[in-house]
């Protein structure tokens, strides 16, 4: 039985590419680096075969493009500036989540904690992080129980959410804790007496090993960095 | 192997000890149970074996000396004792820290800095007869309870521990599943592992134990060799609040028809239109005139692409229970959340014969779910019975339905702080109060004992009183023979079954005559 494939990119050029998108889109001078790292993120989401995500990350970025130039062009008022501006600040977000949704769905927990040893990152941080990528599951379904809970208990809503924002936040977040808590205890109990965060050098079952498809890639992002700062697309 | 000596623990802020004085002796390959009613210590002693009593719940107070292959629990680390000691905890699915079978096979062996050679052929070794069965790109979380089970202790041997540690294996499976789960505690048996089970249900194995150990309050009570353990009856394990033999049961199918529907249990050839068994009527135990059955009509849903549930037709009858039966992706969950409004879909769901919205079934509809602290949201007992009741008719009173459920005496208490059989009481009561009448219980007997399960019975029987219609989604048979009066056994949607939506149907054209 072989491990199942999870993207062709070594895990540590993935997480390389998520840095490298992320500093480069949230720099000062970045938005002109945002079409192409939306058109990344979508071309990385075809290759995985996420049709959904492919969509759902060209449709917002479309729809914050429309929202933060398109808009103010065609009725200049204040409104429209101030829609502008947060469409503005929020597109690095979209560009950035989409090429870590990338890392995410393609990487497993082990994997990850694997590369980032491979790249000698301290093995604290290398655990830390590979929790946090098992834990995002198991707190995105607590989340969708309690919101799923809350809508037969008629709960949910925009009404209630506007009239008393406190307490409908409280409501939703102390069992979504509870449950998220009783959860992640059960998994680190199991994690921890296999062996994780062990005193011994963890080794991997397929160690991660760069391939041609790595320096393809780090030539195609530094094409598409050049071709970005050549063009001052949105700058 | 292990040796347990006057042996106590209390958790923190609780006021009454979990486990008095044990003392045990487990020698070399011996396979034990331990069993008891819920509370009694059976986890506890286990986390004390496997050292997460006292490095992980590290707040309380350890007394007595424990020692396994010849590590003191208390001194060592936990990964020297992971070395030795493989654990399987009670819910498979939360223990997985990966997606694939490989991957979660391998994590120990990663951690514990096993040669990658050698991980690949313990990998290839245990996970080919898994690969046969599940296919070698399965996702863990898409397989059934069975499966998941088989991994989590492939996963916890795969480093060739001397001794494992099993919390209540067989909760959550059904009959065939506790059959093949003997077989695989039989195999680890032959090959000398020892082996120590908490346990509700014990009769599965009856040729497999050397020694049953019961609890009660934390201490021994009674201890039985292996032969002493096969002659003792079900009435004596009845009167120490334990679970005996696990028999099937078959209860009398609802009408039904549809793809899903399994075809050896409860399918029925298709009604024509104008039928008498799917025409409308009132409930058959209610008597209810005005019609309160529950029907679905056409319902086909999609997940992912993927066709996961296709009924034609099935009418659940008012004032019945109905256990929602077949094995984990046979549709049994996206059903529930179909009937409660929450999950989009092809078709009609009728009550009394009356198409009913998504929204207006979410206002008919009450889960209680399998983590009921989900559906916990007041700071009191007494508050979230008001929350309920603010949302349903005029007149419900609140104290008398906590009193009604012995609820009474905690109406001050937070709902967090209560134990999880009274949580579940408090969702119940909630959904009464709020007048729901369609209630589903989503397998409300993981991991419970003999007592306890015939409250949660009377529970569910409680809820169906009134003319409503209750779905009770299980595998646990015992609680479906309590509690249910008839079955929808569902399975993964059959090629060309009845009622499949490209409209191919069965060669005969009974699929096609349907829709």
């Amino acid at each position: 039985m072989a491990a199942p494939a999870r993207g062709r990119l070594d895990p540590r050029s993935r997480i390389l590419l998520v840095v490298i998108v992320s500093l480069a889109v949230m720099s000062p001078d970045g938005l002109r680096f945002v079409p192409a790292a939306l058109a990344l993120g979508t071309a990385l989401a075809l290759t995985d075969r996420a049709w959904r995500r492919a969509g759902a990350l060209a449709a917002a970025g479309a729809a914050m493009f429309a929202g933060g130039w398109l808009t103010p062009l065609w009725w200049p008022h204040p409104i429209t500036a101030v829609i502008a501006l947060a469409c503005q600040f929020t597109i690095r977000f979209v560009a950035t989540v989409g090429v870590a949704a990338h890392l995410i769905a393609t990487t497993s927990p082990t994997a990850l904690s694997a590369g980032l040893r491979a790249a000698h990152a301290p093995r604290p941080i290398a655990v830390t992080l590979a929790v946090m990528l098992r834990f995002f599951p198991v707190v995105a379904g607590e989340a969708a129980a309690v919101a799923d809970a809350m809508r037969l208990g008629g709960l949910a809503g925009a009404g209630g959410l506007a009239r008393h924002p406190i307490r409908a936040l409280e409501r939703f977040a102390v069992p979504m804790i509870a449950a998220s808590l009783r959860a992640s205890e059960d998994l680190s109990a199991s994690a921890l007496v296999r062996g994780l965060g062990s005193r011994r050098r963890p080794s991997a079952m397929i160690p991660p090993r760069f391939t041609w498809a790595d320096p393809a890639a780090g030539l195609a992002l530094a094409a598409l960095a050049a071709l970005s700062w050549w063009a001052r697309p949105l700058a | 192997m292990i040796r347990l000596k006057g042996v106590s623990w209390t958790y923190a802020h609780a006021s009454q000890p979990s486990l008095r004085g044990v003392d045990l002796h487990i020698r070399p390959g011996e396979v034990v149970a331990l069993c008891g009613a819920s509370g009694c210590g059976k986890s506890t002693l286990l986390r004390v074996m496997n050292g997460l009593i006292p490095h992980f719940h590290i707040d309380g107070a350890l007394t007595g000396t424990v020692e396994v292959d010849g590590l003191d629990t208390t001194r060592a680390e936990l990964d020297e004792l992971g070395l030795v000691i493989g654990a399987v905890l009670q819910h498979p699915r939360r223990q997985f820290f990966t997606d694939s079978v490989p991957e979660e096979l391998a994590f120990a062996m990663e951690n514990f800095g096993f040669p990658p050679a050698e991980i690949r052929a313990r990998v290839a070794d245990l996970g080919g007869p898994l690969a046969a069965v599940v296919g070698p790109r399965a996702r863990l979380r898409q397989l059934s309870g069975g499966l998941q089970q088989q991994v989590a202790i492939a996963a916890a041997t795969a480093h060739r521990p001397r001794v494992l540690l099993l919390d209540e294996p067989s909760s959550n499976l059904s009959a065939d599943a506790v059959r093949r789960l003997a077989g695989t505690v039989a195999s680890l048996r032959e090959a000398g592992l020892t082996m120590v089970l908490a346990e509700h249900r014990l009769r599965y194995l009856r040729d497999l134990v050397d020694r049953v150990v019961v609890l009660r309050d934390g201490a021994i009570d009674v201890e039985w060799s292996g032969a002493q353990f096969r002659a003792v009856s079900d009435a004596a394990l009845e009167r120490l609040g334990l679970r005996g033999e696990v028999r099937p049961v078959a209860l009398a199918p609802i009408t039904a028809v549809g793809a899903s529907v399994d075809a050896g249990a409860d399918a029925r050839e298709p009604a024509p239109a104008g039928d008498a068994a799917f025409a409308v009527t009132g409930g058959a135990a209610s008597g209810d005139a005005g019609g309160a059955d529950l029907e679905l009509v056409g319902v086909r849903c999609r997940l992912g692409g993927r066709l996961v549930l296709d009924v034609e037709r099935a009418r659940f009858e008012a004032g019945r229970v109905t256990a929602v039966r077949g094995p984990n992706g046979a549709g049994k969950t996206t059903l529930a959340r179909i009937v409660a409004g929450l999950q989009r879909c092809a078709g009609q769901v009728r009550r009394g014969g009356r198409v009913l919205g998504r929204r207006q079934r979410q206002r008919l509809t009450a889960v209680v779910m399998q983590d009921v602290q989900r559906q916990l949201f007041a700071d009191t007992v007494e508050g979230e019975i008001e929350l309920a009741g603010a949302r349903g008719p005029a007149g419900s009173d609140a104290r008398s339905v906590l009193a009604a459920l012995d609820l009474l005496d905690l109406a001050e208490r937070h709902p967090l702080s209560l134990s999880g059989g009274q949580q579940q009481r408090l969702v119940v009561a909630a959904a009464r109060v709020a007048g729901r009448r369609i209630v589903i219980f989503d397998e409300p007997s993981s991991g419970v004992d003999r007592r306890h399960l015939r409250s949660i019975a009377d529970q569910i029987r409680q809820a169906a009183a009134p003319a409503n219609t209750v779905l009770l989604i299980s595998h646990d048979d015992d609680l479906i023979a309590l509690a249910a009066d008839r079955q929808l056994t569902l399975g993964p949607p059959r090629p060309g079954g009845i009622g499949r939506p490209d409209g191919i149907g069965r060669p005969d054209g009974i699929g096609r005559q349907n829709r």
